[in-house]
């Protein structure tokens, strides 16, 4: 057994010219939730899918439970869960139906039921994708990703687009799943969501990683560097920390 | 072998749970059949005559005077050829003169007519033998007449339908396979639906087999609807094999799911994939003997289209189930479709393209 289920070892891609990853390195512990937060352009995503196999990496290595995921794909993709952040399932089948094939697809014959239960969509079992809320979309990609009880969970952006009931509705998802012992490695553009969720997080910015600790101890860095918030509140946040860091607001919204 | 067979009924459940499907596979050919059913397209006013010319030259100037007549149109051929036409019913009439020397000329001559167009054979044997009178009557004022005597020959009386139907079948297994698979994939690649499933054990292979497998058993559904449908309510003079029209069927579907596919591998949206469709399925659609027969286009032209997929498609499938020939038959149309086949099959392999 390895001593990181999860190693990644300056890992890059470029595009035409354009760096998407410059040269990213981290290891994650067993159950822990790892969460790579930064803006949209930052290559959070195209990190995630060289780890998942959808992208062929340039350079670096990963290893995955000690398995090299250039060398052994196959391999790995039995061993992980994915939830895309684009992506879809066939919309002329239902909620059960696709649960099961996606079992199959792994060799499995799979209950349905117990895992959506697990992500509270039992009552939609004969529904199709089309017809579920963003909310119940995103849970029913988790309850995909489970089907093959991964060792590590990729989740992508996983509340992205929804309403602030719904995004809290799906924390409350996701940590009960860390509770039963799975590792999950999330990316987020939400500070709030990386503080809520992460046990660690790594902040990146134009392809690289600019910072990698616990969000509190993020924090409490800063703040030791006699921070002060313009607003006298309570204390700083990582918002602070990123903004520090990078010297530039958020990029989008 | 259990994975297979699951993506295969999943696949399966999938096909025929969208509308479309449905409308394009088996509710368009039917209406289509029934538009064209109701317009006649036979030619009113002519009489087909074939002449059996075994005579030559010395028949010459009857041929000749026959040709003079309005009525009739004159088809030259052979003996077993114009009958063969007789019995199809693309002949009224066909007239045989013997090769008797020029010593004796004939009493009677035969034609033979078809046993379910009395009124035609009538009057057609009223115009020869006025033609035989007026020739007679020119060489001598007391001349020997020759009559003329018909023989009915049974013939089955074909109508548009039956031209019509085996073209329309084919030209449903072309759409499908085109536009069905090329709209299917691409809409499944922009959407992300074969993304997520990339990141899965899956072999992409066995998922296209599983795709492929589904249209094939959709053919044979086709093609059992579509002419159980001509003999219920048309008339379909329908004497084929099943067995032979689903093999040539599905050696058809073959090359079309292939252009599909190659065409879903260089789109990368559905507007981007339907002028593509569009550019190679509507020529073949007009112009390899769906509606209309291909006689009567230009020369080069028909020979173009000789060439065409659904052209070995149509003709085999009409062979087969109006002729009622076995596939040792249709030898030429199983080879033209097997190249088309490798062609189609080579092209999709180098364009396919999984994102």
């Amino acid at each position: 057994m390895a001593k990181h289920i999860l190693e990644v070892r300056n890992l890059a891609k470029s595009y035409d010219g354009l760096v998407a990853v410059d040269g990213v390195s981290f290891e994650v512990q067993q159950q822990e939730v790892f969460g790579i937060l930064g803006p949209n352009g930052a290559g959070k995503t195209t990190t995630l899918e060289m780890i998942e196999t959808l992208r062929p990496i340039d350079r670096g290595e990963v290893l995955l439970n000690g398995i090299d995921v250039k060398k052994s794909p196959q391999e790995v993709k039995r061993l992980i869960g994915v939830q895309l952040q684009s992506s879809s399932f066939f919309d002329k089948m239902n909620l059960k139906e696709l649960l099961l094939l996606f079992g199959e697809l792994y060799g499995r014959q799979v209950d349905p039921i117990t895992l959506l239960e697990e992500v509270e969509l039992q009552d939609k079992a004969r529904s199709q994708v089309g017809s579920l809320s963003g909310g119940q979309k995103q849970r029913f990609s988790i309850a995909a990703a489970l089907v093959n009880e991964p060792l590590v969970i990729f989740l992508d952006e996983p509340t992205t687009g929804l309403d602030p009931q719904s995004r809290r509705h799906l924390w409350g998802v996701i940590k009960r799943i860390r509770s039963e012992g799975k590792t999950i490695v999330l990316t987020t553009h939400y500070m709030d969501e990386a503080e809520e969720l992460c046990d660690r997080v790594a902040i990146m910015d134009h392809g690289k990683i600019i910072a990698l600790d616990p969000p509190q101890e993020l924090i409490s860095h800063l703040l030791s560097q006699g921070f002060k918030k313009d607003r006298v509140e309570r204390h700083a946040n990582l918002e602070d920390v990123f903004l520090s860091l990078t010297g530039h607001l958020l990029r989008e919204e | 072998m259990r994975l297979k067979y699951k993506l295969f009924t999943a696949s399966f459940k999938m096909f025929f749970r969208q509308r479309e499907a449905i409308i394009w596979t088996v509710l368009f050919p039917i209406f289509m059949v029934t538009l064209f059913g109701f317009v006649k397209f036979d030619g009113i006013g002519h009489i087909e005559l074939g002449v059996v010319n075994e005579a030559g030259d010395t028949a010459a100037r009857l041929v000749s005077a026959l040709k003079a007549v309005q009525t009739l149109r004159v088809h030259e051929g052979t003996r077993e050829y114009e009958l063969k036409e007789l019995e199809k019913g693309e002949r009224e009439m066909v007239l045989v003169i013997p090769d008797v020397g020029s010593l004796e000329p004939a009493k009677t001559l035969t034609a033979y007519v078809s046993d379910e167009k009395p009124q035609e054979s009538q009057l057609g044997a009223l115009i020869l033998q006025r033609v035989m009178d007026e020739i007679a009557f020119e060489q001598s004022p007391h001349p020997n007449r020759v009559l003329v005597r018909t023989e009915p020959v049974k013939s089955r009386n074909l109508t548009y339908i039956d031209f019509l139907l085996p073209g329309i079948l084919s030209m449903s297994i072309m759409q499908m396979g085109i536009f069905g698979v090329a709209f299917n994939f691409v809409s499944l690649k922009k959407r992300g639906i074969l993304r997520r499933l990339w990141v899965t054990p899956i072999n992409p292979n066995d998922f296209i087999l599983a795709q492929v497998a589904t249209r094939l058993i959709v053919v044979m559904l086709q093609i059992v609807i579509m002419v159980g449908f001509g003999v219920a309510f048309f008339d379909l003079h329908f004497i084929g094999s099943f067995g032979d029209l689903f093999i040539v069927g599905m050696l058809g579907a073959v090359i079309f799911l292939a252009i599909g596919f190659a065409l879903a591998g260089v789109s990368k949206s559905e507007d981007h994939v339907a002028p593509l469709a569009n550019v190679i399925s509507l020529p073949m659609m007009l112009l390899s003997g769906v509606f209309f027969s291909r006689s009567n286009l230009p020369g080069f032209i028909h020979t173009v289209t000789d060439y065409f997929p659904l052209t070995y498609l149509a003709d085999a499938m009409r062979s087969i189930a109006i002729d009622g020939v076995a596939l040792p038959d249709v030898v030429p149309q199983l080879v033209g479709l097997g190249v088309w086949c490798i062609v189609s099959c080579t092209v999709a392999v180098k364009l396919f393209r999984w994102e």
